[in-house]
């Protein structure tokens, strides 16, 4: 709850403006019936016509003024809020931007998009109905509770005994109905999720002929959802009529009780149809003030999910005063490396040594999960290592400013990630400042020139929804090509080839060759004919270092890569 | 799930939550002025819904009838008062007699009324909710007869949110909304009848406002149309800058990219606070200016009223009698606009639903289909040619024989036509031209299930579900026996991993099996299909994401499973290549080569220059 303080306090004109406007508002609601009231008693009980139109005046001039505080606190609100949703989300979106990887993976992607836009949104509706009911309720309902006790002490007592009543209602109706909505939300869950898996596994449900399965479990889902919706709804008809017969009761007996006071001259019919009138209001607000935390329950969930994120320390501590100016070569050096995820057991990583020289080719190779990105998301400091150091160009990558160590380093990852905008600007996205020839260089070697210039709009083909859709090999030529474009030291290969064809792949391989001899090239790879011809190779195994030499020395001497080669080629006599 | 000709690109599956029971009964409320989605066919729409509210006739009548005597009695009670103030004002002092009848009748109406507003939410509950079931089921039912190019052209959450969000919005929407739109006209029309009724100058007097009302509405509504939708733009176009920023950080990070995105991210962010400003405040102007009319419309009765009272033409009960009337004339006049605009938009969500409905469905099976009994595994293409899209073929004049129990590879370039050839194999697709046979006879002659059953699958997506492993496993068979499921999981080497898991066969996995490793959920996919002990097996490079150790094995256990059967391999892996029986070399739609692996070498062609690469640099 303390981030939104600031906020508040940031737009405190605009929030103070719109709550004078309120009062103002408020007032002039609660002096209404008061006036109907004399208009009646005096003016029609005592035939005086001019006091009747006098009074009508000035009921329409408060009514009038009501009405400017009302425009007057919607335009202050509707600005207090829109604008802290919108410092809100900049901030969060910021947050979100400048923590380091490990901090975010901790969240999951859906959920960081979703707290950035339907929870801001939701703070921000609250903020603005905030301001709107809650204070305004809670003037009208003391208010009218006063109003009504100046009127006529003695017939407040009804009051005495139908506003606990009421209350007492809304708060029953909260607390049942309360639950039920947690339970209709998990079955919708429960129907989501069994429609997402059905849509996921659509071709094997159909190779399998599971259809009547799915469609019973189907059935269950929605069969559940039904019932528990019903009777969800069921509860909530309870109330509404509960607390509007209980105020009808009110206004019966208060009819009855004005019999014996206007008998007695205690009391006149205008004050009756007053009071009548201020028990209403007094209900109406009464029932705003249950919405009001209705919402503010619901904005609780949203209030706190953002708040989460914004309490996340950044895991990665970046240096005061970073090491400067050091020349870029491509050398890369891990020593004694080992990482942990926060919360596992065992180490993904397991004193991993080893250097790779200025324009060397090095290749990571091993099975599934045994390290191989995580060990190159050290490099350009994505994690901090649990243990052991990285050293690029002979320094510390911790001992970096964060921009400077990236600016060496190009990485293409295993998931191919290309964003809404020509290709051309895709692949900028390297180096903004690069012309267009450069780009054209670096889509060449990426084996990407041909295909993109086959598109009618060349690289000015747009990409991304609504545009066009490449295939899996073409998305990962295009990052290449963005990689290509930095001109960095060194080079990071993440499987980017693996829906790659043999000739394309070598074609690639070729062509990073004469690019830049002086390219550092770290590739990780699942074809062993990728890493063939790297002038170092690394074999990981369970996140330690099972072999290390080139293609010759690892057959001969690495039963890991032995392995890998069978599997993959067929023993070298078939050969 | 790779198997389409034009692969789209990742798209978030999420929905967002539906049913808001709107607090205390209370109705869903959008910002006044809301720019609402128009239905198309308003009344073809209307009268399909009407068949599936047909089915619940009597209900609705009953319901009708409850709305109608509630609203009765809602007429009624300001009557009752209005005279209950007259007998407190008489000139000869209060009038108990007539007092006590009125506030008995008064407490009778008041209890009659509670109970009848309560069995009306009671009922509409239950009629809302059984619609919901029967329109979901409907759809479902119907989802699951659509051919598999409709699911690869329309993003999950499109269909989702049509299946959860918009049936929702139809029927729950629709079964409160008529229910007060039918209350309202009652209301409305009751009053104004009361009203004239009780005094017809009075009744002009409030008439006054009625052209205020219809100005304010027609100037401020054009502005805040333009405004909401302004920021609906924006807020679009945010939302995609959101996802695409988020999703991709990592690149962010990595291109050092963090100023500029938060910078563009500022830029449309202070767009979206400075529109939805406008639109908030202009939208804000509608209720206070309401407010003012409709005193103004008070005023102009008091003052008649008031006048006519001088003249003892009216009394002080009929007075206020009518303001309670004209009070509940005018409060349904303001939300009939509204409720109309909910309606509208649930009406959209129902064409929408119905656009589900009206997808032209998989091609049927035959009247004569018959089943594939004791299938061989003899796998004809003659002259088959298909595209995904018309005028962009695929597979153009393909044609070859596979002999039952030849392993065949299919190699090629990627977007060659490799998976269409599955795609076709399996009738997810139908051919364009040309036949595709299996034991002599055109595949569309078989019953589809039965035909289904001939094939065992893995493809790169491994789709598992929530629930036991056992349960998954049994997938393929669903008849099998816990020791036929143990000797699948055996062969793929699933058991080993399977027993060492706490609850073993039991282990319940998580939506998509994501608390098992990739190449365990591999694993299982083949053990499935295993399981399922097919005659064709369908492989698409299903042992790429499997420990190479572990791969052996199963590539050892499938050599086993596969003797005997006609099997199909989209596979880049030399090895699986090369012990393969026949290898068909595709490209560009079509089969280039056909051969073993010896005498594709000596050919020199396509094959040979694939394979020659992958010993370019095998120093031997």
């Amino acid at each position: 709850m303390s981030f939104l303080k600031k906020y508040l306090v940031r737009y405190w004109p605009w929030i103070t403006t719109s709550i004078v406007c309120l009062v103002i508002e408020a007032f002039c609601d609660l002096l209404q019936p008061t006036i109907m009231s004399r208009i009646i008693d005096v003016g029609v009980a005592n035939h005086d016509l001019t006091y009747v139109l006098r009074l009508g005046g000035l009921m329409l001039l408060i009514t009038a003024t009501g009405a400017i505080g009302a425009v007057g606190r919607n335009l202050a609100s509707s600005n207090a809020s829109q604008r802290i949703g919108a410092d809100l989300r900049l901030d969060l979106f910021k947050k979100i931007q400048k923590l380091s990887l490990g901090s975010l993976n901790k969240f999951d992607t859906a959920s960081l998009i979703t707290r950035l836009t339907n929870d801001v949104t939701q703070i921000q509706e609250v903020v603005h109905r905030m301001m709107r009911i809650f204070i305004r309720a809670p003037i009208l309902a003391i208010g009218g509770i006063i109003m009504a006790i100046y009127l006529h002490p003695p017939m407040s007592l009804v009051l005495a005994v139908v506003v606990p009543i009421v209350a007492s209602l809304i708060y029953l109706n909260m607390r049942i109905g309360y639950p039920y909505f947690g339970r209709v939300q998990k079955a919708i869950d429960r129907l989501n999720s069994v429609m997402r898996e059905y849509l996921a596994g659509l071709r094997v449900v159909r190779a399998f002929n599971r259809l009547d399965y799915e469609a019973d479990r189907m059935q269950d889902a929605t069969v559940q959802l039904a019932k528990i919706t019903k009777t969800a709804m069921r509860v909530m008809a309870v109330f509404s009529p509960g607390i509007r017969l209980t105020v009808n009761l009110g206004i019966a007996v208060v009819l009855w009780f004005s019999g014996y006071l206007i008998d007695l001259g205690s009391m006149e019919v205008g004050k009756t149809i007053a009071f009548i009138n201020y028990m209403t209001q007094i209900l109406h607000s009464l029932m705003m003030i249950s919405r009001i935390i209705m919402m503010l329950v619901r904005a609780k969930a949203s209030i706190d999910r953002v708040e989460e994120v914004f309490l996340q320390e950044d895991s990665m501590h970046i240096k005061a005063d970073p090491v400067r100016d050091i020349p870029a070569l491509g050398k890369v050096e891990f020593k004694n490396v080992c990482f942990v995820y926060h919360g596992a057991e065992q180490p993904i990583l397991d004193r991993i040594s080893f250097v790779c020289q200025p324009g060397q080719t090095l290749a990571i190779i091993g099975s599934t999960g045994a390290g191989k990105t995580t060990l190159v998301n050290l490099i350009p400091r994505f994690y901090d290592v649990s243990d052991g150091q990285v050293l690029v160009d002979g320094v510390d990558v911790r001992d970096y400013q964060l921009r400077d160590l990236r600016e060496r380093i190009a990485i293409v990852p295993q998931k191919t990630l290309l964003f809404t905008g020509t290709i051309l600007e895709n692949i900028k996205w390297g180096n903004n400042q690069a012309t267009e020839d450069e780009v054209i260089e670096a889509a060449k070697v990426a084996q990407a020139h041909d295909f993109i210039s086959s598109f009618p709009g060349g690289y000015q083909t747009v990409l991304g929804q609504g545009g066009v859709n490449l295939s899996g090999g073409q998305k990962q030529r295009i990052a290449i090509a963005r990689a290509l474009i930095r001109k960095p030291e060194i080079l990071i290969l993440d499987d980017s080839t693996s829906a790659v064809d043999l000739t394309t792949e070598s074609k690639i391989r070729q062509g990073l060759q004469q690019y830049t001899k002086d390219l550092t090239t770290i590739i990780i790879a699942q074809r062993i004919t990728s890493v063939i011809s790297a002038d170092q190779i690394i074999v990981l195994d369970q996140g330690q270092i099972v072999g290390i030499g080139n293609h010759e020395t690892l057959l001969e001497t690495c039963p890991v890569y032995q392995d890998i080669f069978r599997s993959q080629i067929g023993t070298r006599e078939a050969l | 799930m790779g198997v389409n000709a034009q692969p789209q690109s990742a798209k978030s599956t999420s929905t967002q939550p539906i049913i808001n029971l709107g607090g205390l009964g209370g109705r869903r409320r959008g910002p006044r002025g809301m720019p609402v989605e128009k239905a198309r066919d308003l009344r073809g729409t209307v009268r399909r819904l009407w068949t599936y509210f047909r089915g619940q006739r009597r209900l609705l009548l009953l319901l009708f009838g409850l709305i109608l005597f509630s609203t009765l009695i809602g007429l009624f009670v300001p009557y009752l008062v209005g005279k209950a103030i007259d007998a407190l004002g008489e000139q000869t002092g209060v009038n108990f007699d007539l007092l006590q009848i009125i506030v008995t009748t008064l407490l009778v109406a008041y209890i009659l009324d509670g109970v009848l507003v309560f069995l009306q939410g009671w009922f509409v509950a239950g009629l809302s909710q059984q619609t919901v079931l029967e329109l979901r089921n409907a759809t479902f039912a119907k989802l699951q007869k659509l051919p598999t190019a409709y699911f690869d052209r329309h993003t999950h959450g499109e269909i989702m949110s049509r299946l959860a969000n918009d049936i929702d919005n139809v029927s729950t929407t629709i079964a409160q909304s008529t229910t007060q739109l039918i209350d309202s006209v009652f209301m409305i029309s009751g009053s104004f009848v009361m009203m004239l009724i009780l005094s017809p100058l009075l009744t002009l007097a409030s008439m006054i406002t009625i052209p205020m009302v219809f100005g304010l509405t027609r100037t401020i509504a054009k502005r805040t149309k333009l405004f909401f939708k302004e920021q609906q733009q924006n807020l679009g176009i945010l939302n995609g800058h959101i996802e695409e920023m988020i999703t991709g950080i990592e690149i962010v990070k990595a291109f050092n990219y963090e100023e500029q995105v938060i910078d563009d991210f500022a830029k449309i962010n202070q767009q979206l606070c400075q529109v939805g400003i406008k639109a908030q405040t202009w939208s804000g102007f509608i209720m206070p200016l309401m407010n003012v009319i409709n005193n103004i419309g008070f005023t102009a009765v008091a003052a008649v009223g008031g006048v006519l009272a001088v003249h003892n033409l009216i009394t002080v009960g009929i007075i206020a009698s009518f303001l309670s009337y004209s009070r509940q004339f005018v409060r349904p006049l303001n939300e009939v606009a509204n409720l109309f605009n909910t309606l509208q938009s649930a009406i959209a969500s129902a064409e929408r639903v119905f656009e589900i409905m009206d997808q032209p469905e998989e091609a049927a099976d035959l009247e004569n289909a018959i089943d594939l009994d004791e299938p061989e595994g003899r796998v004809e293409f003659v002259n088959v040619t298909f595209g995904y899209e018309p005028g962009v073929d695929v597979c153009k004049n393909m044609s070859f024989t596979i002999e039952p129990g030849t392993r065949v590879a299919i190699v090629g370039p990627t977007g060659a036509g490799k998976t269409t050839i599955i795609n076709l194999l399996t009738r997810f697709y139908d051919v364009d031209q040309g036949q595709i046979l299996i034991d002599g006879k055109d595949i569309r002659e078989y019953h589809r299930a039965s035909l289904r059953k001939v094939f065992g699958i893995v493809l790169q997506d491994t789709y598992l579900f929530s629930g036991t492993i056992e349960d998954n496993l049994r997938y393929g068979r669903i008849d099998a026996s816990k020791e036929e499921i143990r000797e699948a999981a055996r062969l793929a080497n699933a058991d080993h991993f399977i027993c060492r898991l706490p609850l073993g066969y039991q282990t319940p996995l998580t939506e998509s099996g994501s608390n098992l490793s990739q190449g365990q959920r591999q694993l299982l996919a083949i053990a499935r299909a295993i399981l399922a002990n097919p005659k064709i097996l369908i492989l698409d490079e299903a042992t790429s994401n499997v420990d190479t150790r572990t791969e052996l094995q199963i590539q050892e256990a499938m050599v086993e499973l596969m003797e005997g059967k006609t099997s199909f391999v989209i596979a880049h892996r030399l090895s699986t290549i090369r012990d393969a029986d026949v290898i068909m070399v595709v490209d560009q739609g079509q089969i280039v080569e056909v051969g073993n692996h010896q005498q594709l070498l000596a050919q020199q062609g396509v094959y040979y220059r694939l394979y020659d690469n992958q010993f370019k640099n095998l120093a031997i």
